[in-house]
Protein backbone atom coordinates (compact mmCIF):
# COMPACT_ATOMS: atom_id res chain seq x y z
CA UNK A 1 0.00 0.00 0.00
CA UNK A 2 1.76 3.16 -1.09
CA UNK A 3 1.83 6.05 1.32
CA UNK A 4 2.27 9.38 -0.42
CA UNK A 5 2.79 12.21 1.93
CA UNK A 6 4.77 15.27 2.47
CA UNK A 7 5.89 16.67 5.78
CA UNK A 8 5.75 20.34 6.65
CA UNK A 9 8.15 21.40 9.40
CA UNK A 10 7.31 24.52 11.37
CA UNK A 11 9.93 25.72 13.80
CA UNK A 12 9.11 28.14 16.63
CA UNK A 13 11.55 30.19 18.64
CA UNK A 14 11.36 30.70 22.40
CA UNK A 15 9.10 33.68 21.67
CA UNK A 16 6.82 31.39 19.64
CA UNK A 17 7.55 33.24 16.41
CA UNK A 18 7.59 30.85 13.46
CA UNK A 19 10.19 30.43 10.79
CA UNK A 20 9.06 29.81 7.20
CA UNK A 21 8.06 26.19 6.71
CA UNK A 22 10.37 23.49 5.39
CA UNK A 23 8.76 20.80 3.24
CA UNK A 24 10.00 17.24 2.90
CA UNK A 25 8.54 15.46 -0.12
CA UNK A 26 7.94 11.77 -0.64
CA UNK A 27 10.42 11.79 -3.50
CA UNK A 28 13.24 12.94 -1.25
CA UNK A 29 13.35 16.70 -1.88
CA UNK A 30 13.65 19.43 0.73
CA UNK A 31 11.72 22.53 -0.30
CA UNK A 32 12.33 25.90 1.33
CA UNK A 33 10.58 29.23 1.16
CA UNK A 34 12.67 32.18 0.14
CA UNK A 35 12.98 35.14 -2.15
CA UNK A 36 14.63 34.90 -5.53
CA UNK A 37 17.87 36.85 -5.68
CA UNK A 38 17.55 39.64 -8.22
CA UNK A 39 19.99 40.40 -11.01
CA UNK A 40 20.99 43.64 -9.28
CA UNK A 41 21.73 41.83 -6.03
CA UNK A 42 23.84 39.32 -7.89
CA UNK A 43 25.82 42.15 -9.44
CA UNK A 44 26.20 44.09 -6.18
CA UNK A 45 27.24 41.02 -4.20
CA UNK A 46 29.30 39.40 -6.95
CA UNK A 47 27.13 36.34 -6.88
CA UNK A 48 27.01 33.81 -9.72
CA UNK A 49 24.91 35.17 -12.58
CA UNK A 50 23.46 31.94 -13.81
CA UNK A 51 22.84 29.69 -10.80
CA UNK A 52 19.40 29.44 -9.17
CA UNK A 53 19.65 31.32 -5.90
CA UNK A 54 17.24 32.24 -3.13
CA UNK A 55 17.61 34.43 -0.09
CA UNK A 56 16.24 32.89 3.09
CA UNK A 57 15.53 34.33 6.49
CA UNK A 58 18.07 33.70 9.27
CA UNK A 59 15.32 32.14 11.35
CA UNK A 60 14.86 29.56 8.61
CA UNK A 61 18.54 28.72 8.69
CA UNK A 62 18.17 28.09 12.43
CA UNK A 63 15.14 25.89 11.74
CA UNK A 64 17.18 23.92 9.19
CA UNK A 65 19.93 23.40 11.73
CA UNK A 66 17.52 22.34 14.48
CA UNK A 67 15.15 20.21 12.48
CA UNK A 68 17.04 18.54 9.64
CA UNK B 1 18.97 7.94 29.71
CA UNK B 2 16.48 9.17 32.31
CA UNK B 3 15.42 12.75 32.95
CA UNK B 4 15.09 12.84 36.71
CA UNK B 5 13.85 16.36 37.43
CA UNK B 6 10.36 15.72 36.12
CA UNK B 7 7.05 14.35 37.31
CA UNK B 8 6.22 10.80 36.24
CA UNK B 9 3.19 8.62 36.78
CA UNK B 10 4.09 6.07 39.43
CA UNK B 11 0.76 4.28 39.83
CA UNK B 12 -2.97 4.56 39.34
CA UNK B 13 -5.00 5.88 42.25
CA UNK B 14 -6.60 2.48 42.77
CA UNK B 15 -3.21 0.75 43.13
CA UNK B 16 -2.02 2.81 46.09
CA UNK B 17 -3.68 1.91 49.39
CA UNK B 18 -2.84 0.69 52.84
CA UNK B 19 -1.02 -2.38 51.52
CA UNK B 20 2.51 -1.37 50.50
CA UNK B 21 3.05 -1.51 46.74
CA UNK B 22 6.47 -2.12 45.21
CA UNK B 23 7.48 -0.65 41.85
CA UNK B 24 10.88 -0.10 40.19
CA UNK B 25 11.20 3.35 38.61
CA UNK B 26 14.41 4.37 36.84
CA UNK B 27 16.16 1.38 38.39
CA UNK B 28 15.20 2.52 41.90
CA UNK B 29 13.02 0.26 44.06
CA UNK B 30 10.12 2.26 45.48
CA UNK B 31 7.42 1.40 48.00
CA UNK B 32 4.14 3.31 47.89
CA UNK B 33 1.24 3.46 50.29
CA UNK B 34 -1.37 5.86 51.63
CA UNK B 35 -1.47 7.53 55.00
CA UNK B 36 -4.60 7.14 57.08
CA UNK B 37 -5.57 10.59 55.83
CA UNK B 38 -5.28 9.31 52.25
CA UNK B 39 -2.08 11.03 51.11
CA UNK B 40 0.23 8.93 48.92
CA UNK B 41 3.74 8.27 50.17
CA UNK B 42 6.78 6.98 48.27
CA UNK B 43 9.95 5.73 49.94
CA UNK B 44 12.99 3.79 48.87
CA UNK B 45 11.95 0.14 49.02
CA UNK B 46 14.96 -1.11 50.93
CA UNK B 47 15.52 -1.39 54.65
CA UNK B 48 18.83 0.27 55.54
CA UNK B 49 19.58 -2.61 57.92
CA UNK B 50 19.74 -5.66 55.63
CA UNK B 51 18.19 -4.46 52.35
CA UNK B 52 14.87 -6.29 52.56
CA UNK B 53 12.16 -4.54 50.57
CA UNK B 54 10.04 -2.54 52.97
CA UNK B 55 7.07 -3.41 50.76
CA UNK B 56 7.16 -6.88 52.29
CA UNK B 57 6.37 -5.28 55.65
CA UNK B 58 3.22 -3.63 56.93
CA UNK B 59 1.82 -0.37 58.23
CA UNK B 60 1.64 -0.08 62.00
CA UNK B 61 0.62 2.68 64.41
CA UNK B 62 -1.05 4.62 61.62
CA UNK B 63 1.46 5.55 58.95
CA UNK B 64 4.64 3.84 60.16
CA UNK B 65 6.11 1.24 57.80
CA UNK B 66 7.55 -1.73 59.67
CA UNK B 67 10.17 -3.95 58.05
CA UNK B 68 9.22 -7.63 57.90
CA UNK B 69 12.70 -8.82 58.82
CA UNK B 70 13.74 -7.17 62.12
CA UNK B 71 10.94 -4.69 62.67
CA UNK B 72 12.74 -1.42 61.92
CA UNK B 73 10.13 1.30 61.55
CA UNK B 74 10.10 4.25 59.14
CA UNK B 75 7.94 7.34 59.07
CA UNK B 76 6.58 9.05 55.96
CA UNK B 77 9.73 11.15 55.56
CA UNK B 78 11.85 7.98 55.35
CA UNK B 79 13.43 8.43 58.78
CA UNK B 80 13.92 5.27 60.83
CA UNK B 81 12.06 6.00 64.05
CA UNK B 82 12.38 2.70 65.89
CA UNK B 83 14.82 -0.17 66.16
CA UNK B 84 13.35 -3.03 68.18
CA UNK B 85 15.56 -4.07 71.04
CA UNK B 86 17.41 -0.78 71.45
CA UNK B 87 16.69 2.71 72.60
CA UNK B 88 18.67 4.61 70.00
CA UNK B 89 18.30 4.84 66.26
CA UNK B 90 21.66 4.80 64.42
CA UNK B 91 22.51 8.15 62.84
CA UNK B 92 21.91 8.10 59.11
CA UNK B 93 19.25 5.42 59.38
CA UNK B 94 16.98 6.82 56.74
CA UNK B 95 15.66 5.86 53.34
CA UNK B 96 15.04 8.22 50.44
CA UNK B 97 11.60 9.75 50.20
CA UNK B 98 10.06 11.05 46.97
CA UNK B 99 7.55 13.86 46.48
CA UNK B 100 4.14 12.51 45.41
CA UNK B 101 1.02 14.20 44.07
CA UNK B 102 -2.32 12.65 43.14
CA UNK B 103 -3.97 14.07 40.05
CA UNK B 104 -6.17 12.82 37.19
CA UNK B 105 -6.61 9.38 38.84
CA UNK B 106 -2.87 8.91 38.65
CA UNK B 107 -0.28 9.15 41.42
CA UNK B 108 2.74 11.19 40.31
CA UNK B 109 6.30 10.93 41.61
CA UNK B 110 9.32 13.24 41.35
CA UNK B 111 12.53 11.28 40.93
CA UNK B 112 15.04 14.12 41.04
CA UNK B 113 15.99 16.91 43.41
CA UNK B 114 12.97 17.32 45.74
CA UNK B 115 13.65 21.06 46.01
CA UNK B 116 12.72 21.40 42.34
CA UNK B 117 9.44 19.46 42.56
CA UNK B 118 6.65 21.90 41.63
CA UNK B 119 3.20 20.29 41.22
CA UNK B 120 2.19 23.14 38.92
CA UNK B 121 4.41 21.60 36.25
CA UNK B 122 2.51 18.30 36.13
CA UNK B 123 1.36 17.73 32.56
CA UNK B 124 -2.32 18.38 31.93
CA UNK B 125 -4.35 15.18 31.59
CA UNK B 126 -7.61 16.70 32.82
CA UNK B 127 -9.75 14.70 30.36
CA UNK B 128 -9.33 11.69 32.66
CA UNK B 129 -11.50 13.25 35.38
CA UNK B 130 -13.41 15.96 33.52
CA UNK B 131 -17.23 15.69 33.79
CA UNK B 132 -17.52 16.74 30.13
CA UNK B 133 -15.72 13.57 29.00
CA UNK B 134 -16.27 9.85 29.42
CA UNK B 135 -12.90 8.40 30.31
CA UNK B 136 -11.00 5.50 31.78
CA UNK B 137 -7.43 4.30 31.96
CA UNK B 138 -5.30 1.15 32.01
CA UNK B 139 -1.72 -0.02 32.42
CA UNK B 140 0.70 -2.13 30.43
CA UNK B 141 4.12 -3.40 31.46
CA UNK B 142 6.33 -3.21 28.38
CA UNK B 143 9.60 -5.08 27.97
CA UNK B 144 11.00 -2.24 25.91
CA UNK B 145 12.69 1.12 26.41
CA UNK B 146 10.30 4.03 27.08
CA UNK B 147 11.50 5.97 24.05
CA UNK B 148 10.29 3.21 21.74
CA UNK B 149 6.77 3.94 22.99
CA UNK B 150 7.17 7.70 22.48
CA UNK B 151 8.51 7.07 18.95
CA UNK B 152 5.52 4.88 18.15
CA UNK B 153 2.98 7.48 19.24
CA UNK B 154 4.70 10.28 17.33
CA UNK B 155 4.68 8.41 14.04
CA UNK B 156 1.20 7.16 13.33
CA UNK B 157 1.99 5.87 9.84
CA UNK B 158 2.30 2.47 11.51
CA UNK B 159 -1.48 2.37 12.09
CA UNK B 160 -2.15 1.25 8.53
CA UNK B 161 0.14 -1.75 8.95
CA UNK B 162 -0.04 -2.80 12.61
CA UNK B 163 -3.65 -1.95 13.57
CA UNK B 164 -5.72 -3.02 10.61
CA UNK B 165 -8.64 -4.35 12.71
CA UNK B 166 -9.03 -1.27 14.90
CA UNK B 167 -7.62 2.18 14.20
CA UNK B 168 -5.76 1.67 10.95
CA UNK B 169 -7.07 1.76 7.40
CA UNK B 170 -5.70 -0.01 4.35
CA UNK B 171 -7.07 2.54 1.90
CA UNK B 172 -4.62 4.51 -0.16
CA UNK B 173 -3.71 7.49 1.99
CA UNK B 174 -2.51 10.86 0.83
CA UNK B 175 -1.48 12.41 4.09
CA UNK B 176 -0.06 15.83 4.69
CA UNK B 177 1.86 15.87 7.93
CA UNK B 178 2.80 19.05 9.77
CA UNK B 179 5.45 19.00 12.48
CA UNK B 180 5.39 22.02 14.78
CA UNK B 181 8.53 22.23 16.86
CA UNK B 182 8.79 24.62 19.80
CA UNK B 183 11.82 24.62 22.11
CA UNK B 184 10.21 22.14 24.51
CA UNK B 185 7.46 20.37 22.65
CA UNK B 186 6.51 18.81 19.34
CA UNK B 187 3.10 18.61 17.68
CA UNK B 188 2.52 16.31 14.70
CA UNK B 189 -0.71 16.95 12.83
CA UNK B 190 -2.12 14.69 10.17
CA UNK B 191 -5.33 14.94 8.22
CA UNK B 192 -6.80 12.28 5.99
CA UNK B 193 -9.60 13.68 3.88
CA UNK B 194 -12.50 11.80 2.32
CA UNK B 195 -11.28 8.32 3.28
CA UNK B 196 -12.99 5.33 4.90
CA UNK B 197 -13.19 5.41 8.68
CA UNK B 198 -11.20 2.78 10.58
CA UNK B 199 -13.15 -0.02 12.34
CA UNK B 200 -12.93 1.56 15.82
CA UNK B 201 -14.35 4.82 14.53
CA UNK B 202 -17.18 3.01 12.73
CA UNK B 203 -18.09 1.24 15.99
CA UNK B 204 -17.88 4.44 18.02
CA UNK B 205 -19.34 6.92 15.55
CA UNK B 206 -21.56 4.80 13.36
CA UNK B 207 -20.03 6.22 10.19
CA UNK B 208 -21.49 4.79 7.01
CA UNK B 209 -19.52 6.83 4.49
CA UNK B 210 -16.14 8.45 4.13
CA UNK B 211 -14.78 10.77 6.79
CA UNK B 212 -12.34 13.61 7.33
CA UNK B 213 -10.08 12.39 10.11
CA UNK B 214 -7.55 14.20 12.28
CA UNK B 215 -4.66 13.05 14.43
CA UNK B 216 -2.91 15.74 16.43
CA UNK B 217 -0.11 14.23 18.48
CA UNK B 218 1.42 16.41 21.18
CA UNK B 219 4.67 15.40 22.85
CA UNK B 220 5.89 17.09 26.02
CA UNK B 221 8.98 15.95 27.86
CA UNK B 222 9.94 13.76 29.39
CA UNK B 223 7.55 11.12 28.15
CA UNK B 224 3.97 12.36 27.69
CA UNK B 225 2.08 12.03 24.45
CA UNK B 226 -1.47 13.32 24.19
CA UNK B 227 -3.45 12.69 21.05
CA UNK B 228 -6.45 14.65 19.84
CA UNK B 229 -8.14 12.28 17.39
CA UNK B 230 -11.48 12.07 15.71
CA UNK B 231 -13.48 12.24 12.52
CA UNK B 232 -16.52 13.84 10.98
CA UNK B 233 -18.46 12.92 7.85
CA UNK B 234 -16.38 14.15 4.95
CA UNK B 235 -16.92 17.66 3.68
CA UNK B 236 -18.52 19.03 6.86
CA UNK B 237 -15.68 21.41 7.62
CA UNK B 238 -13.49 19.64 10.16
CA UNK B 239 -10.20 20.89 8.64
CA UNK B 240 -11.59 24.43 8.95
CA UNK B 241 -12.36 23.86 12.64
CA UNK B 242 -16.01 22.68 12.46
CA UNK B 243 -16.24 19.32 14.21
CA UNK B 244 -19.90 18.57 13.58
CA UNK B 245 -21.68 15.25 13.58
CA UNK B 246 -18.61 13.18 14.33
CA UNK B 247 -16.56 11.92 17.22
CA UNK B 248 -13.71 13.42 19.15
CA UNK B 249 -11.42 11.55 21.52
CA UNK B 250 -8.26 11.97 23.47
CA UNK B 251 -5.72 9.21 23.75
CA UNK B 252 -3.50 9.97 26.72
CA UNK B 253 -0.12 8.34 27.31
CA UNK B 254 2.35 8.58 30.17
CA UNK B 255 5.43 6.40 30.00
CA UNK B 256 7.50 5.89 33.12
CA UNK B 257 10.88 4.20 32.75
CA UNK B 258 11.28 1.12 34.90
CA UNK B 259 14.75 0.27 33.60
CA UNK B 260 16.60 1.03 30.37
CA UNK B 261 14.75 -1.88 28.76
CA UNK B 262 11.35 -1.93 30.47
CA UNK B 263 8.57 0.62 30.86
CA UNK B 264 5.46 1.28 32.92
CA UNK B 265 2.94 2.39 30.30
CA UNK B 266 -0.07 4.25 31.71
CA UNK B 267 -2.67 5.16 29.14
CA UNK B 268 -6.17 6.53 29.10
CA UNK B 269 -8.91 7.24 26.61
CA UNK B 270 -11.52 9.99 26.79
CA UNK B 271 -14.49 10.64 24.49
CA UNK B 272 -16.81 13.63 24.13
CA UNK B 273 -19.85 11.68 22.86
CA UNK B 274 -22.15 9.36 24.86
CA UNK B 275 -20.11 10.42 27.87
CA UNK B 276 -22.34 8.89 30.54
CA UNK B 277 -22.43 5.43 28.98
CA UNK B 278 -19.80 3.19 30.63
CA UNK B 279 -20.32 0.56 27.91
CA UNK B 280 -19.14 3.07 25.30
CA UNK B 281 -16.16 3.99 27.44
CA UNK B 282 -15.22 0.33 27.88
CA UNK B 283 -15.77 -0.51 24.22
CA UNK B 284 -13.45 2.24 23.11
CA UNK B 285 -10.68 1.42 25.53
CA UNK B 286 -11.01 -2.26 24.67
CA UNK B 287 -10.39 -1.32 21.03
CA UNK B 288 -7.43 0.86 21.99
CA UNK B 289 -6.04 -1.90 24.21
CA UNK B 290 -6.26 -4.35 21.30
CA UNK B 291 -4.14 -1.91 19.28
CA UNK B 292 -1.74 -1.26 22.15
CA UNK B 293 -1.18 -4.98 22.68
CA UNK B 294 -0.16 -5.11 19.02
CA UNK B 295 2.23 -2.22 19.70
CA UNK B 296 3.55 -3.98 22.80
CA UNK B 297 4.54 -6.96 20.66
CA UNK B 298 6.37 -4.55 18.34
CA UNK B 299 8.22 -2.76 21.18
CA UNK B 300 9.32 -6.00 22.77
CA UNK B 301 10.55 -7.42 19.48
CA UNK B 302 12.42 -4.18 18.76
CA UNK B 303 14.04 -4.22 22.18
CA UNK B 304 15.06 -7.86 21.86
CA UNK B 305 16.72 -7.14 18.52
CA UNK B 306 18.44 -4.05 19.88
CA UNK B 307 19.87 -6.10 22.72
CA UNK B 308 20.95 -8.80 20.31
CA UNK B 309 22.75 -6.35 18.02
CA UNK B 310 23.33 -3.23 20.10
CA UNK B 311 25.56 -1.41 17.62
CA UNK B 312 23.40 -1.88 14.54
CA UNK B 313 22.71 1.46 12.79
CA UNK B 314 19.22 2.68 11.94
CA UNK B 315 17.94 4.65 8.98
CA UNK B 316 15.48 7.52 9.36
CA UNK B 317 12.71 8.31 6.91
CA UNK B 318 10.48 11.36 6.42
CA UNK B 319 7.85 9.94 8.73
CA UNK B 320 10.36 10.07 11.61
CA UNK B 321 10.56 13.86 11.60
CA UNK B 322 8.42 14.33 14.70
CA UNK B 323 10.20 11.48 16.47
CA UNK B 324 13.61 13.00 15.76
CA UNK B 325 12.53 16.41 17.05
CA UNK B 326 11.32 14.84 20.30
CA UNK B 327 14.60 12.98 20.71
CA UNK B 328 16.58 16.18 20.15
CA UNK B 329 14.58 17.94 22.84
CA UNK B 330 15.23 15.08 25.24
CA UNK B 331 18.95 14.97 24.41
CA UNK B 332 19.20 18.69 25.11
CA UNK B 333 17.27 18.49 28.39
CA UNK B 334 19.36 15.54 29.52
CA UNK B 335 22.61 17.36 28.73
CA UNK B 336 21.37 20.41 30.67
CA UNK B 337 20.39 18.27 33.66
CA UNK B 338 23.75 16.50 33.69
CA UNK B 339 25.60 19.82 33.44
CA UNK B 340 23.65 21.25 36.37
CA UNK B 341 24.35 18.13 38.40
CA UNK B 342 28.06 18.28 37.62
CA UNK B 343 28.15 21.93 38.61
CA UNK B 344 26.39 21.21 41.89
CA UNK B 345 28.70 18.29 42.66
CA UNK B 346 31.76 20.41 41.96
CA UNK B 347 30.45 23.16 44.23
CA UNK B 348 30.00 20.67 47.07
Amino acid sequence: MPLNFRVELIWKDTDQREAASIFLTSDGRVILQGRAVSAQERKDLSLPANADMISIDRKLSRAIKDML
Amino acid sequence: MFLRNAWYVAATDREVGRTPLRRIIMNEPIVMYRTEAGAPVALEDRCVHRHLPLSMGKLVDGDILECLYHGLCYDTTGACVKVPGQQSVPPGARVKSYPMVERYHWVWIWMGDPALADPATITDFHWLDDPNWGATHRYLHVKGNWQLVVDNLLDLTHLAFVHTTTIGTRALVNAKVTVDRSPNDVRVTRWTIDAPAPPTFIKAGGFTGNVDRWQIVHFTPPSFVRLDVGATPTGTGAPEGRRIGGISMRNLNAMTPETETTTHYFYGQAHDFDIHNPKTTEMIIDQITTAFLEDQAVFEAQQANMLQVPDAPQVDINADTGVLQARRILDRLYAEEQAALAQRTAAE
